[in-house]
């Protein structure tokens, strides 16, 4: 109960918050678009720290979770006619489901072993979509405008879908934050520093990491279904791209891996210089050149990530920067 | 008395003044065209080839002065645009930005239809008008916007004029094999083939998919059972290319072979012998022969440059040939011009009801829309061409237009003879 009191865990909550609030109160639709976009890599990067960062194990099927899940959600949606908040956890609680099954069996496998193993489900995923006519083979799936009616038009249909985006990164927050600070966090801990150490002290380690697994996966299925209700549709190739992983992962090493803070910082940073060099008439030419050489500047520089950093160089600060 | 009337005469003269210099006080009127082009990522060859022709549109309208409305306002274009990487996940943001901080008046879709979608759902919310080149899938147009209008003969009718050009060149053929890739584009237009290939009396011998990017169709060609008369399919640039090279190395006898998309590219002559032959639906091709005279035959309008103009003037500005991409990026900014010259506004509902009624010719062809609710904006009016690659008396490959008959260079060829 402790945990309540610190610093560290109020502190990355409060700016999720206070973030979306503002969005709200200005009401602008660039404005909202832009933090869309934004929170939605702050809400993926931060799911997946609950396994790279606490485990240390590094998966590049992150996506998966994303596109399966999002599938699934746009799935009940455009075709079952659910709404748009059930669709939603279905999509998570689908990808969850999958995570789990799936972590029995290639959780086993260790190190780079298991990043491998986790690139072969990215492609098998989107071959099995683009094959399953259900989902609407390789041609996809798609709500007609009028489903937007449902929650008083479109406009206000994509303020919805920012705000159930917004309730949804705060809720990665806090579980990144609880799972942290509690004995199954510690626990995980030990297996990112030493897994046969940690399975001497009694760490049940393959359920512990496939717990970990099915909590990280939830969250990109949730927002998988969000994303594609605002698209308006989904097709294979958008729902699994393997470069979305890849950027996950730049993201939560740029902020800060084991920490929650991190990510969101890493994300921010990274998706924020993006749509800024897209849109500054002075690089919108260049913009790929210039994030490249900012990203290698920063990974050569500051290996720990941008909060890593702060708190090694910081000591006093450690305890609101978590 | 007097006084008085003498100040109401020079009222109303003054009144009479400013009513009528008042035309010229408001003579000029900024309308801003937003769109985002995939300057980088996978489709940048064909997305900046639009913007190529969007660009010389923009230059043209303005160097003449501007669209002029019967009210003798003078209309000027700007382009604005942003890179869309050739990606979905910006795409809502940035035209959400064109409309509101760039204060775009009309939209352009981004190149491919999962782009396109993606942009009509915001400019739909924001009620704007926006105008689809290169998005040709059928789908966009039935999910109930109303604002969205496409340029593009739909994929649904993208390959159909290939069974009816098999019909014509060999009445007896009946067995055609299908292969395509997997993506939303190809498999659209291979439904669409298939079910009328079946109803005009074909039968399918072979219907498969290949997965996007596959390099090697060997399993596919050997599956082609003996004695078919024409294979189709294809996707995108890159496999249909590969694709053809291996039917040719595999010595594959048929007498027609239509593929989808890369044909039309001039860079598909670089497969040499394997491009002989091989024929593929095209938008729009230089050699086209619409003309202002045809046009006045059928009893409809002609508007813009003629086929001769724009070719010339887009080679002489952007130095390469014009495809139908960029044929595709001019057309849809003429559209817009017509519209609001002849609705005499620039507001979306005035413009929206022009094009509902809209049925033109240009030098890119026929435009018209479908006005139902059910599938609204849907291009009913362009036809594809069929273009063959053949030898000339020199031996070196040339794009023979060879369907529909009104628009043929020239007489079809089988794809092998030996």
């Amino acid at each position: 109960m402790r945990t309540w009191k610190l610093p560290g865990f109020w502190i990355p909550l409060a700016l999720v918050f206070a973030w979306g609030l503002i969005i709200l109160i200005m009401g602008q639709d660039t404005a909202r678009e832009t933090a869309f976009t934004l929170m939605m890599f702050v809400a993926m990067a931060s799911s997946l720290n609950i396994l790279l960062g606490y485990t240390g194990y590094v998966s590049f099927g992150h996506i998966v979770f994303f596109g399966l899940g999002g599938y699934f959600g746009f799935f009940l949606l455009s075709q079952h006619d659910w709404n748009l908040f059930l669709a939603a956890i279905a999509g998570g609680a689908l990808s969850a489901v999958l995570a789990g099954l799936l972590g029995m069996a290639v959780l086993r496998l260790r190190g780079a072993y298991f990043a491998l193993a986790t690139i072969g489900i990215n492609e098998a995923a989107r071959a099995f979509v683009s094959n399953f006519e259900p989902f609407g083979g390789a041609t996809g799936l798609f709500v007609n405008f009028a489903a937007y009616e449902r929650y008083g038009g479109a406009g206000k249909a994509l303020w919805l879908t920012f705000i159930l985006l917004w309730v949804a990164t705060l809720a990665v927050v806090l579980v990144s934050f609880l799972v942290k600070h509690s004995r199954f966090g510690l626990g995980l801990m030990a297996i990112r520093e030493d897994e046969d150490a940690a399975m001497v002290m009694g760490v049940k380690a393959p359920r512990a990491k496939t717990i970990t697994f099915t909590i990280s996966a939830f969250f990109p299925g949730v927002i998988g279904t969000l994303y594609f209700f605002k698209n308006g549709n989904v097709e294979p190739g958008d729902a699994f791209q393997l470069h979305m992983s890849i950027e996950s992962l730049v993201m939560v090493m740029l902020g800060g891996q084991g920490l929650v803070l991190g990510p969101m910082v890493g994300a921010v940073t990274y998706q924020g210089l993006r749509g800024y060099l897209l849109t500054s008439p002075i690089f919108k030419d260049l913009h790929l050149a210039v994030a490249g050489v900012f990203l290698l500047l920063i990974i050569l520089f500051v290996p720990a990530g941008a909060v890593g950093w702060v708190r090694g160089r910081f000591p006093r600060v450690r305890r609101f920067l978590e | 008395m007097k006084s008085k009337g003498v100040c109401l005469v020079a009222g109303l003269a003054i009144l009479g003044l400013i009513l009528g210099l008042s035309p010229l006080g408001a003579a000029e009127k900024k309308v801003v065209i937003g769109f985002t082009a995939s300057q980088t990522g996978k489709l940048n060859v064909e997305g900046m080839r639009q913007v190529n022709g969007l660009n010389l549109w923009v230059d043209q309208v303005n160097a003449k002065g501007g669209a002029k409305l019967p009210d003798g306002t003078v209309v000027k274009f700007e382009a604005k645009f942003y890179d869309d990487e050739s990606k979905k996940e910006r795409v809502q943001e940035l035209y959400t930005r064109l409309i509101n901080q760039d204060k775009a008046d009309f939209l352009i879709s981004p190149y491919s239809s999962g782009l396109a979608d993606a942009a009509a759902v915001i400019s739909q919310q924001n009620n704007r008008i926006l105008i689809t080149a290169g998005a040709a899938s059928d789908s966009t147009y039935k999910k109930g916007f109303s604002l969205v209008f496409q340029t593009y003969t739909p994929a649904s009718r993208y390959l159909t004029g290939a069974i009816d050009l098999l019909a014509k060149m060999d009445p007896q053929a009946k067995k055609v094999a299908i292969i395509n890739e997997k993506d939303k584009f190809s498999t659209d237009v291979v439904n669409a083939l298939k079910a009328y290939a079946t109803d005009k009396g074909y039968q399918v011998v072979l219907f498969e998919g290949y997965e996007p990017g596959a390099t090697d169709f060997a399993p596919f060609i050997n599956k082609i059972p003996a004695g078919v008369d024409a294979v189709m399919g294809g996707g995108h640039f890159a496999d249909t290319s590969t694709f053809a090279k291996q039917l040719f190395e595999k010595g594959m006898k048929a007498k027609m072979v239509a593929l989808l998309v890369a044909p039309p590219e001039d860079k598909f002559a670089e497969l040499g012998e394997a491009a002989n032959g091989v024929i593929g639906p095209s938008q729009w091709e230089p050699q086209a022969k619409y003309s202002p005279e045809a046009a006045k035959a059928e009893g409809k309008e002609w508007y813009g440059p003629t086929v001769k103009e724009f070719t010339e003037t887009y080679r002489a500005k952007a130095k390469e040939e014009p495809t139908y991409h960029s044929a595709g990026g001019y057309v849809a900014g003429l559209l817009l011009q017509k519209a609001i010259e002849q609705s005499g506004a620039t507001d979306t509902a005035k413009v929206k009801e022009v094009l509902d009624a809209l049925d033109i010719y240009t030098f890119y062809g026929r435009v018209k829309f479908d006005a139902t609710p059910k599938n609204h904006g849907l291009q009913l009016g362009h036809d594809m061409i069929y273009i063959q690659w053949q030898k000339d008396a020199q031996g070196k490959l040339f794009k023979q237009v060879v369907w529909p008959e009104a628009s043929k260079t020239g007489e079809v060829a089988p794809y092998r003879t030996k």
